[in-house]
């Protein structure tokens, strides 16, 4: 019992609390001088505009990369549970996105997306499709490109976690739709998606958490000047507060303020969705 | 129990094996563990590429520990732009590298924090007198060194001159030349006029700072160190950029420093804001068979803005320092002495020619020093600096002034972006000159105010 408590209490508890401690103070990065503020740096956030739009940003981000996940996840996820030649090298193959590190698929992604050599543009000015060569990280664009890079991703665990639940599905089910006369769309509506009720709620909540608090993907994007500026999500915030700005007081605010939106969202969610799950 | 005997015994021959492999792996690890001390000498450093690594090591660390036997040298290349948070963040922890290179807009924030020790007997030892006058005094405080210069590269525009020349438009010299060139030189969809880099160390606060001392302006008052992000020199500024990002390619606020000497060689566009010796590996290596040399990619000094007497440059130098905390000072000291020996430093100028100029005024125009192949090939790029220092031309990096070197909230002044969110809005976004450059003020005074410095009422 004592190890287990040791290790909850100094890898947990002893963080957020000395992070809840740091966000009362405004503490320079790294001088070791502090001042008790008390919650001074809370009530900055809370009119500061570039607090709402690192929100705001974070919203968008998360929703689509979610939304585009589950939809991509479980097309595959069925695709992969039906029977075909080269199924199992194809469920090797869907994997590839998520085993490969984020520093590749971000720099990947922006090689297919350079404006001037990347592949996409190759392709679409030799088709006759665009004639002047969309500038896919630039201003107008970043946000989707980092969208499409991060659904890239992370759709993968969607389709693992969703095709294990396929699999358990018992077949009698199916069988039972077919004889009523239901066809692929009802039988998916009716059978699928109950059975699979719980096992989507669960993948929503971690995928939200995740691409919510993501940090690398949006960093390696973009980093912080230029066209960072147009997907500075709330960590990324967080982290120039603290090691660009030099306020390490105020990261430590942005890192609760953040935990308390999502604590926010999660008991929302629960509440809307966790009583369907009960019936 | 005889399976349990078993797994306790296999359990206990591991241990007992394990316990021998410990005690071999440290017993091979002669003689640190075995009773002489190994100390290390970290010394970090921004000169990332290979040769010039393989270069300190051969030379400067070579001989260094010959002299100590005992010592071991680990030298560290740093990415520029990741030099200030992994600095700040061993500072922070208690664990500084014993020697660093710092931005010399860093040196003062630190030196008025108390981190640096000062090195007036090395900076003698190596030639006071020697040291150019536009490197020579960047870190004097108080009448005491707090850093010396590794070396000094030039920054500057590079142009297709041949593609100018075909315009019959001459070398520019004002904000409206620039303007009236790139829009020139822009040739729809196949070429863009010029393109600076969008990272925010550069566009959010290199370019800004020469900007400001191109057009008369300052970062901040000098007497109350208040922000001047509104100052008519900043607004006539950021009117000149909104014209000229009508010839940048749309993409370039996501593109990064080598993307634009990639974009200038192949061809994509006919000049780069920001260019140094680097550039001119990239021209050697990407420009097509027969431009790949001065006469087709030239240096040009940047242009004046309408408030302005002459156009001002950065210098690229970051200065050498030895923390308070350091655990070996003294044999940091004795480290740079080694460095700064003619036979090695020269080596070490050589590794990137011209980028890494020699700080000693009587080795640039050294015979030796100008006779390799690439400075030979390139010997405009080295007069061009060479004159740009004559002219006083230059500043160093993020110094809106010479006095800039006192300001000693630089670092996180170009930490915040504030600067390089005013230049993206108005640039990319469009947005009010004025408006953003209001917005911009109010941010730099709260942050200023924030970290104790403000002096304005």
């Amino acid at each position: 019992m004592a190890p287990s408590l040791l290790l909850v209490g100094g890898l947990i508890l002893y963080p957020i609390a000395y992070n809840l401690w740091l966000s009362l103070f405004d503490k320079h990065a790294f001088l070791p001088a502090q001042t008790f503020v008390g919650l001074g740096n809370y009530r900055y956030f809370a009119t500061d505009p570039e607090f709402w739009s690192s929100v705001w940003y974070g919203t968008v981000y998360a929703a689509s990369t979610i939304v585009l996940q589950l939809v991509l996840g479980v097309l595959a996820a069925l695709l992969l549970n039906e029977g075909f030649r080269g199924r199992t090298l194809l469920r090797g193959v869907v994997l590839f996105p998520y085993m490969i590190p984020t520093i590749v698929a971000v720099i990947l992604w922006k090689w297919l997306l350079n404006d001037s050599y990347g592949l996409v543009n190759s392709v679409l000015v030799g088709a006759d499709l665009v004639r002047v060569p969309p500038a896919w990280l630039g201003r107008d664009w970043i946000m989707w490109s980092l969208i499409v890079t991060s659904v890239w991703q992370f759709f993968p665990f969607v389709v693992v976690t969703y095709l294990a639940r396929l699999q358990t599905i018992p077949p009698e089910l199916y069988e039972a739709a077919t004889v009523d006369g239901a066809g692929a769309g009802r039988r998916f509506l009716h059978v699928t998606l109950p059975q699979t009720r719980s096992v989507l709620f669960v993948i929503v909540l971690l995928r939200s958490i995740w691409m919510f608090t993501k940090f690398d993907t949006v960093w390696l994007m973009a980093g912080e000047g230029g066209v960072g500026r147009y997907i500075r999500t709330l960590p990324v915030y967080a982290y120039s507060r603290t090691f660009t700005y030099l306020q390490a007081g105020m990261g430590a605010t942005l890192a609760v303020l953040m935990f308390g939106l999502l604590v926010g969202a999660t008991a929302v969610y629960f509440g809307l969705f966790r009583d369907e799950e009960a019936v | 129990m005889d399976r349990v005997e078993g797994a306790v015994t296999t359990r206990r021959r591991f241990l007992a094996g394990a316990a021998a492999a410990g005690a071999a792996a440290l017993a091979g690890r002669a003689p640190a563990v075995l009773g002489q001390p190994a100390r290390e000498l970290h010394v970090w450093h921004t000169e990332v590429e290979p040769q010039t690594v393989r270069t300190i090591q051969e030379t400067s660390i070579a001989e260094f520990e010959r002299k100590f036997p005992g010592f071991k040298v680990r030298q560290q290349a740093l990415g520029w732009g990741d030099l200030n948070t992994k600095l700040l963040a061993a500072i922070a922890a208690g664990n500084p590298p014993d020697l660093t290179h710092l931005n010399p807009f860093m040196t003062a924030s630190l030196y008025t924090k108390g981190l640096l020790r000062p090195m007036d007997e090395l900076v003698r030892a190596i030639g006071e007198k020697d040291i150019h006058p536009a490197v020579r005094t960047l870190q004097l405080f108080d009448g005491k060194y707090y850093g010396v210069t590794h070396a000094m590269g030039a920054i500057f525009i590079c142009e297709r001159r041949d593609l100018r020349e075909q315009k019959k438009l001459k070398p520019v010299e004002t904000y409206d030349d620039l303007v009236t060139l790139a829009a020139a030189l822009t040739e729809d969809g196949r070429r863009w006029g010029i393109t600076i880099p969008g990272e925010k160390l550069y566009m959010g606060f290199t370019f800004p700072a020469e900007w400001l001392a191109s057009n008369g302006g300052s970062w901040v008052d000098p007497k109350t160190w208040r922000p001047q992000l509104r100052s008519k020199a900043m607004l006539e500024t950021l009117e000149f950029l909104q014209r000229l990002n009508r010839s940048m390619p749309p993409s370039w606020a996501g593109q990064k420093y080598l993307d634009t000497l990639a974009a200038l060689a192949t061809g994509k566009v006919a000049m780069i804001y920001l260019s140094g010796a680097r550039t001119i590996g990239y021209i050697e290596r990407y420009a097509p068979e027969g431009l790949r040399d001065p006469d087709h990619f030239q240096p040009m000094f940047k242009p004046r803005g309408p408030s302005g007497h002459k156009g001002i440059s950065s210098l690229d130098g970051e200065n050498w320092a030895v923390f308070s905390q350091s655990r070996y000072p003294d044999e940091a000291f004795e480290f740079l002495r080694i460095f700064y020996k003619r036979e090695h430093y020269l080596k070490y100028c050589h590794s990137v020619p011209i980028h890494l100029s020699p700080i000693f005024t009587p080795m640039l125009g050294d015979p030796e020093y100008l006779a390799h192949p690439r400075i030979r090939k390139w010997r405009s790029w080295h007069d061009f600096m060479m004159a740009g220092l004559k002219a006083e031309r230059f500043l160093p990096i993020g110094f809106s002034r010479p006095d800039d070197k006192l300001v000693p909230f630089l670092a996180e002044l170009d930490g915040s972006g504030i600067v390089a969110d005013l230049i993206v809005e108005v640039m990319v976004g469009g947005k009010s000159p004025a408006t953003e450059a209001e917005r911009a003020q109010r941010r730099a005074e709260e942050l200023l105010t924030q970290l104790g410095f403000k002096r304005w009422s």
